[in-house]
């Protein structure tokens, strides 16, 4: 049985598997692993950081019989503690498992190891003239394989899909030892169950992924942004109609609501006048011809729904019109000093009574809430500005984040498109997946993980 | 006492951290240094104050984080705070050095008698070789000639910052740089300046930096506050952080405007590449260039298609204090500096600790210098 110490012989296999720097006892050196991007907090018993699956398989084998719960982790940016150990165990740190192993333009494929930071794939891709698109807002501090355990979606999401769509194969190594390899090189298989899906998203329960098989695709030539303001958030999703109508599928279409522009507003980072309630901001990418008709298209559908403002970007002002979108999260904190951030999903037609209905909750408990995110795959982000020095305040947060949560099961979405449920919203899942379901994926778990070493105390 | 209550945990940060891309060791990442802080700060029994300090100054100081946090969080500055509280032998080695580098750095014997004997000197080698280096190194053969300066300074008054290294070490740039501002016409009032302070800042030496801050700012102020002229980017940037030096706001806005880089006031000129110029050259940018990189704007004016992009995101891995207290990870990082450097039969760069570091990591066949040598002052065209 696990204890709250590790044992002499225990800490003597560790420190025999990974020699010197890459076990870590102490707990100054430890503390860095207790936490993560959702600033709960439990101390980890050891940390080991592996640099090959052989090492993993025999740490695997060994937790296995010793019962010893097991924390895969990689930049620890998820927000909802799925990296955090609270059950005593070990953190798996992979950031020592960060090389290419082949990057290849005639397969369209790149072989890497899991700790590779993801902005650096998407460089040595381009460098190639390949693009990998999955593109979380964490891209450039995150890494493919915390992606991948989260299936983390991002802005391109609406044309390019989310991280499982990018993954053909890959090895991992389950409990008791034994190396696993799914999927391969091919873009179409239809052997067997997708047991390389079932990795996507699994947020390190079923095993440690140790390789993986990504597909590529050719790097678009060019880009071009637009921002375009509207008097109400339903116009905004007439906007958006429009662009559909038109034929047109952009490669990124964000929406902001009036909380979002107050807020942007208020930190003197918003270049639209004070009439504008809603604003999209749309990217269209290809190859240079391609890229000024689009945007000509994407012009002239907008003007029919009559926004109240349109800003145009190319080269260096497109940036400055993303740079709108980045000032988001830093000026949200204008509202108030604590944000609880959810980030619900609904179908696309459904957004704007999603929208209207949290301004509603907003208004009735008097939180500023704001709403913004991926309008094109219908995934919103939910912050909840708050000061939870204020329990009163800190109390209707709670209640309004029930309340959102409640709302997007209503309108047949999700409590989380992107981040999980790990801990913070561990207790929500009953809401939203019935028994039946939860029994089959703990049968499904129960398969890989016998003894339920992986990531335990941590939600579906 | 700096504020640590502010890292909200997001992880931007570790976007830009040299120390953590080259080791993949996350306990010595930005996040994980303003996580130790503010658990220090809350009293945590569980950590060693002393371990945990000790850790938390892995940092090569570079300042990468502090620009790239949304909150403001100052990492290199709680870094500090940590060091003063818990010197140790290394940051008072650190001081030793810089607080005497006359006495100390023209004698590397003597730098390495003050080490203490339980210290093993092979692990400070690369250090000690990186002094030994400036020391008796005998710079670029220059192949750039100065066909014309520009006029618009003339007649000005300025003063020269010249830095540790340049006034101890390697008085050939000081030279160049008086020699080049003699030149442009411009007088250079004379004024007793002293170390910028950054390093011993770094190190934890909060009180003997702000004495170096008072005497600078005073030879400034009793030489009529002209503009100053720096030569190294780490100095300007240890100038450009004085904030509590000055009479009123007005004076510190002053005290901003007058540091002047000397790329800046030699940009406008025309200069012509000799023969012995070497075919593909690499500039490193360091990372205590925070202010316009006015050096690399002449070089690339200058050199053309020789220069060779730089990568902005590798540190030379000197690390100051950190050089002493873990030399294997500078190199590490060092390591991945050269490897971005590769196809540079020459490497430039302005500023002292990057010369330094380079010079004594480089491989055969690769000079490193500052650009100021490439200057050809002997032969005008
Ligand atoms: C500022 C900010 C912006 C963000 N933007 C987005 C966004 O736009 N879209 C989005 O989806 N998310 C976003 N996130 C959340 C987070 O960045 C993602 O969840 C990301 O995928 C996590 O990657 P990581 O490398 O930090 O993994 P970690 O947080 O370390 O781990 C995440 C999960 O993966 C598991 N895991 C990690 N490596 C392995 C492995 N090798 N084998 C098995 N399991 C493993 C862990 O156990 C854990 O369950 C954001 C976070 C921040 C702080
Ligand atoms: S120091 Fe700043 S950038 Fe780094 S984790 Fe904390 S808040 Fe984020
Ligand atoms: S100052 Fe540089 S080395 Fe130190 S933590 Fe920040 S980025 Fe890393």
């Amino acid at each position: 049985m696990n204890t709250r110490e590790l044992t002499r012989p225990q800490k003597q296999f560790l420190s025999g598997v990974f020699p010197e720097e890459d076990c870590l006892l102490s707990p100054e050196r430890m503390a860095a692993f207790s936490t993560d991007g959702s600033r709960l907090r439990a101390m980890p018993l050891a940390v080991v950081r592996p640099e090959n699956s052989e090492q993993v398989s025999e740490l695997l084998r060994w937790a296995h019989n010793e019962r010893m719960p097991i924390y895969a982790r990689a930049r620890g940016t998820g927000t909802v503690g799925n990296t955090v150990p609270v059950q005593p165990g070990i953190v798996v740190s992979m950031l020592r498992m960060d090389r290419i192993l082949d990057m290849n333009q005639s397969d369209f494929v790149a072989e890497v190891e899991p700790g590779m930071v993801t902005a650096d794939l998407q460089a040595a891709a381009a460098a190639k003239g390949m693009f990998y698109p999955p593109d979380p807002a964490s891209s450039g501090f995150s890494t493919v394989g915390g992606n991948v355990s989260t299936c983390a979606g991002g802005l391109r999401a609406i044309k390019y899909g989310v991280t499982r769509d990018y993954v053909l194969g890959l090895e991992a190594v389950l409990p008791g030892g034994r190396i696993l390899q799914t999927g391969g090189r091919t873009h179409k298989d239809v052997v067997g169950l997708d047991l390389t899906r079932l990795f996507a998203g699994s947020a390190g329960k079923l095993g440690i992924i140790t390789r993986l098989t990504l597909k590529l695709l050719p790097l678009p030539e060019a880009t071009a942004s637009l921002l375009a303001g509207f008097c109400s958030i339903n116009a905004a999703m007439d906007g958006a109609a429009a662009i559909f109508q038109a034929g047109i599928l952009p490669s990124a279409l964000e929406f902001m609501d009036r909380s979002t522009l107050n807020a942007l507003r208020e930190a003197g980072s918003s270049p639209l006048p004070d009439t504008v309630q809603a604003a999209l901001l749309i990217q269209t990418d290809g190859s240079e011809q391609g890229v000024a008709l689009g945007l000509n298209r994407l012009e002239s559908a907008l003007k029919r729904v009559t926004p109240e403002r349109l800003l145009i970007g190319r080269g260096a002002d497109e940036k400055q019109l993303w740079d709108v979108r980045r000032s988001i999260s830093p000026a949200s904190f204008k509202l108030r000093p604590d944000k609880m951030g959810e980030d619900i999903a609904v179908p696309r037609g459904k957004v704007a009574s999603a929208v209207e209905a949290v301004h509603e909750i907003s208004a009735r408990l008097n939180l500023p809430i704001m709403c913004f995110g991926h309008l094109g795959d219908g995934n919103i982000h939910v912050n909840i500005m708050h000061n939870a020095s204020w329990p009163e305040e800190l109390a209707h947060a709670q209640q309004a984040k029930e309340e959102v949560f409640r709302l997007a099961l209503s309108l047949g979405g999700t409590i989380s498109g992107e981040h999980g449920t790990g801990l913070t919203k561990a207790a929500f899942v009953d809401q939203q997946l019935g028994s039946n379901e939860q029994d089959v994926m703990t049968g499904i778990k129960h398969v890989f993980d016998p003894h339920g070493i992986m990531n335990p105390g941590k939600g579906w | 006492m700096t504020d640590t209550g502010n890292c909200i945990l997001c992880g931007k940060c570790m976007e830009v951290c040299p120390l953590l891309r080259a080791s993949g060791q996350e306990e010595l990442s930005p996040r994980a240094k303003a996580n130790l802080s503010a658990l220090l700060a809350s009293d945590i029994e569980a950590l060693q104050e002393k371990d945990a300090a000790e850790l938390a100054g892995l940092c090569l100081g570079c300042g990468r984080c502090k620009q790239k946090c949304p909150q403001g969080v100052d990492v290199p500055a709680l870094v500090a705070d940590l060091r003063g509280k818990h010197p140790g032998f290394r940051g008072w080695l650190w001081n030793k050095w810089l607080k005497h580098a006359r006495e100390l750095w023209p004698s590397t014997s003597l730098a390495a008698r003050l080490i203490p004997s339980g210290m093993q000197p092979e692990r400070l080698s690369p250090f000690l070789k990186a002094m030994q280096l400036l020391k008796s190194g005998n710079g670029l053969k220059p192949f750039v000639r100065i066909k014309t300066l520009p006029k618009n300074h003339a007649g000005t008054s300025m003063m020269l910052f010249s830095g540790c290294t340049a006034r101890y070490v390697r008085p050939e740039w000081q030279h160049t740089a008086l020699d080049l501002l003699s030149r442009l016409g411009i007088d250079v009032v004379k004024g007793k300046f002293g170390c910028c302070g950054m390093g011993l800042e770094c190190a934890g030496f909060q009180t003997d930096a702000a004495q170096m801050r008072d005497t600078n700012v005073l030879a400034w102020r009793k030489a009529g506050k002209p503009k100053i002229v720096t030569l190294c980017a780490s100095c300007h940037k240890g100038l450009a952080e004085y904030s509590k030096n000055f009479e009123d706001a007005v004076e510190a806005r002053q005290w901003i405007e007058a540091l002047t880089p000397i790329s800046r006031l030699v940009l406008q000129g025309c200069y012509v590449l000799t023969p012995q110029a070497p075919e593909w050259i690499g500039y490193h940018r360091p990372c205590h260039m925070q202010h316009q990189d006015t050096d690399h704007a002449f070089l690339s004016a200058v050199l053309g298609e020789k220069l060779l992009e730089p990568d902005d995101r590798q540190c030379c891995g000197f690390g100051g204090v950190m050089q002493l207290g873990s030399p294997e990870l500078c190199t590490q990082v060092n390591e991945r500096c050269w490897q971005s450097l590769d196809g540079a039969d020459t490497v430039l760069t302005g500023c002292s600790a990057c010369v330094a570091q380079l010079a004594a990591s480089a491989p055969e066949n690769i000079q490193v210098g500052h650009w100021l040598e490439i200057l050809d002052l002997e032969d005008d065209a």
